[in-house]
């Protein structure tokens, strides 16, 4: 059924490639700013991707994803600061599978009880974990969240360290589109199409839908927590207010709503519009940055529900409906 | 015991005003589902409307409740009418969920730039006496508080039980689609519910304005506090806020006394989610309608 799935959408997978090469290739053409600016979208666009294998394919809508950056960053930052091994990429490498480790076993841990809720309830509570988790960071001081930990320098020294966060993100994002495209074309994908079209249904037929929302949940987690760790090395200095950040969980939601949920490439395509977006052209208006932002939420949610590719989908069926009337 | 005393009277006049802020969410969420995230935005509408009346015209801002109420039912009856309505018709209701946040960032963000960011705070002639009853210490700003959130919730919790468009709108929380057989005109009731929930909103950030100082970001807390309260004491019965109400500030009190002054917010989300696992319809709400 995977193998069907892969061959049915091989084109996509030619695509994403071409897009990846181009992607590699890029830093060597582009000024350090816009570098920063393609990294940024990376680390959207691969959160997204992260939130949608559960969010997007069973329709659970996590409010708190960013509990798993926060855990993943501050679990391989703590590793790291305590570790002796004299080599900084060993000790980043150990940390960094450390940090999934723990995202991935809390996420197990958190999965059977918090997967009974739905819809506003789980959201809901997935927003309490999140706060408990950077509450506790902040307060306890063996996490030195209130602190900060100061993480070591990684990035060799014959290259940029925007040039070497940048394809670390590459990698990232990629493995987790990869990630998000297996699930999605495998039976799973359409085990959580059922969930997310009517779960008590799907249940009666037989579909596994304990066992697959569970392991959906750790795999968003681990995902979302290697992103994060990136990220926090990237900025070099965390505090539990700089990756606990709510408006990460909620960036995921909207980026992938922006884009069509439920796809792959809507995530993608949101994170996209909206960083060239707030960064590029909204730069300069911080003083309305917030109002704009809430006011493209609103327009979105009123004239796009189904997101941009389900926006241009209606377009092209209504054209192509269109031409078949004109036609005797 | 003296102390044990205190911290209890202390969470329970907190707890009034927590009760009062989130009485009108919880009427939005049991009677149309929406989760309404700009909730907290609307306290703290209510609160600087308030300030501006005392600080432009000197009016007693416990005399500014009805005129925060009117301006804010007003407000939400337009809000619903024009706007939610639309977004759950065109999309679900957790996108509504999206388009009530994106409300909360438009209204936060024009608080900041008509008032700025700095905190605000309303102290009229009476904000200092206080007096003593026995071991306990008690001000006379937060009695009133307290004494003016028992009033709303009763008039609210009578009005809902005694009158005709309150049993109107306990009827459409019930059974929507049987509400409308009957004749009700269900998106009229939406709106005037929106309506009667932000005016409760904007009458506890009035009364919050001389309790503790307000600030534009103040907002989400505000919407989280009503969340958690609901989620205590149950969704869409002002008993149930008041009982939820209650215990989260007595549990913020107690936390804050005797666990450590930076744990309130911890616990409370703690207990947050605790309930939403052991009984997410709340103490007083039924297990019946639950998540599911």
């Amino acid at each position: 059924m995977l193998v069907d799935g892969i061959r049915a959408h091989r084109w996509w997978l030619v695509g994403a490639g071409i897009g990846l090469i181009a992607l590699s290739l890029a830093p060597l053409f582009l000024m350090p700013f816009h570098v920063r600016v393609v990294q940024q979208i990376l680390f959207s666009a691969g959160l997204a991707v992260a939130w949608t294998i559960l969010g997007g394919f069973a329709g659970y809508w996590s409010f708190g994803n960013t509990a798993f950056i926060g855990l993943g960053a501050f679990a391989a930052g703590l590793l790291e600061t305590n570790i002796a091994i004299d080599s900084p990429t060993l000790a980043f490498v150990l940390a960094t599978l450390f940090g999934c480790a723990v995202c991935a076993a809390v996420a197990a841990l958190l999965a059977y009880p918090i997967l009974r809720l739905r819809g506003i309830y789980f959201a809901i509570a997935m927003l309490g974990v999140s706060q408990v988790l950077g509450e506790l960071t902040n307060n306890i001081d063996a996490f030195k969240g209130s602190l900060g930990i100061i993480l070591p320098k990684l990035a060799p020294a014959a290259m940029e360290p925007q040039v070497f966060y940048y394809y670390l993100f590459l990698v990232a994002a990629a493995g987790t589109l990869l990630v998000g495209f297996l699930v999605k074309v495998g039976r799973i994908g359409y085990g959580l199409l059922a969930i997310r079209e009517d779960e008590d249904t799907a249940r009666m037929l037989g579909v596994p839908t304990e066992r697959y929302k569970i392991g959906m949940f750790v795999v968003s987690a681990t995902l979302t927590g290697l992103l994060g760790i990136i990220y926090a090395h990237s900025l070099g200095y965390i505090t539990s207010g700089s990756v606990y950040r709510t408006d990460f969980s909620l960036n995921m939601i909207v980026y992938s709503l922006l884009g069509g949920i439920g796809t792959l490439a809507g995530p993608i395509l949101g994170s996209f519009l909206m960083v060239v977006l707030t960064q590029v052209v909204l730069g300069r208006l911080l003083d309305i940055h917030m109002f704009i932002t809430g006011a493209l939420l609103v327009a979105m949610v009123m004239l796009a529900p189904r997101g941009l590719l389900g926006f241009a989908e209606n377009l092209v069926r209504r054209r192509g409906a269109g031409l078949r009337t004109v036609e005797p | 015991m003296s102390l044990v005393l205190q911290t209890i009277v202390d969470g329970l006049v907190l707890g009034g005003l927590y009760s009062l802020a989130a009485v009108g969410f919880s009427l939005i969420f049991g009677v149309m589902n929406v989760v309404n995230l700009s909730h907290g935005v609307i306290v703290l509408i209510g609160a600087y409307v308030s300030y501006i009346l005392w600080h432009a015209l000197g009016v007693d801002p416990l005399l500014a409740i009805p005129v925060a109420m009117a301006v804010l039912f007003a407000f939400g009856y337009v809000y619903q009418r024009g706007l939610i309505q639309l977004a759950v018709d065109r999309s679900s209701l957790l996108a509504s969920m999206l388009v009530t946040f994106g409300v909360a960032l438009m209204l936060r963000n024009l608080l900041v730039l008509v008032f700025s960011p700095d905190f605000k705070s309303i102290t009229p002639s009476y904000a200092f006496n206080f007096f003593t009853l026995g071991p306990i210490t008690l001000d006379f700003v937060r009695l009133s508080a307290l004494g003016a959130s028992l009033v709303l919730l009763t008039f609210l919790a009578a009005v809902l039980r005694f009158t005709g468009i309150g049993r109107v709108i306990r009827a459409t929380a019930q059974q929507d689609m049987a509400a409308r057989l009957c004749g009700v005109n269900a998106r009229h009731v939406y709106g005037v519910t929106f309506g009667v929930s932000s005016a409760f909103a904007g009458a506890s950030g009035a009364i919050l304005g001389i309790v503790v100082p307000f600030s534009p970001p103040d907002e989400a807390l505000w919407t989280i506090n009503a969340f958690v309260v609901v989620t205590l004491g149950g969704v869409g019965s002002p008993s149930g806020a008041l009982l939820g109400g209650l215990l989260l500030g007595l549990i913020s009190t107690a936390t804050a006394q005797y666990i450590g002054p930076a744990f309130p917010n911890a616990m409370m989300f703690l207990i947050l989610v605790l309930m939403l696992l052991v009984r997410p319809a709340g103490l007083l709400g039924n297990a019946f309608s639950g998540s599911r």
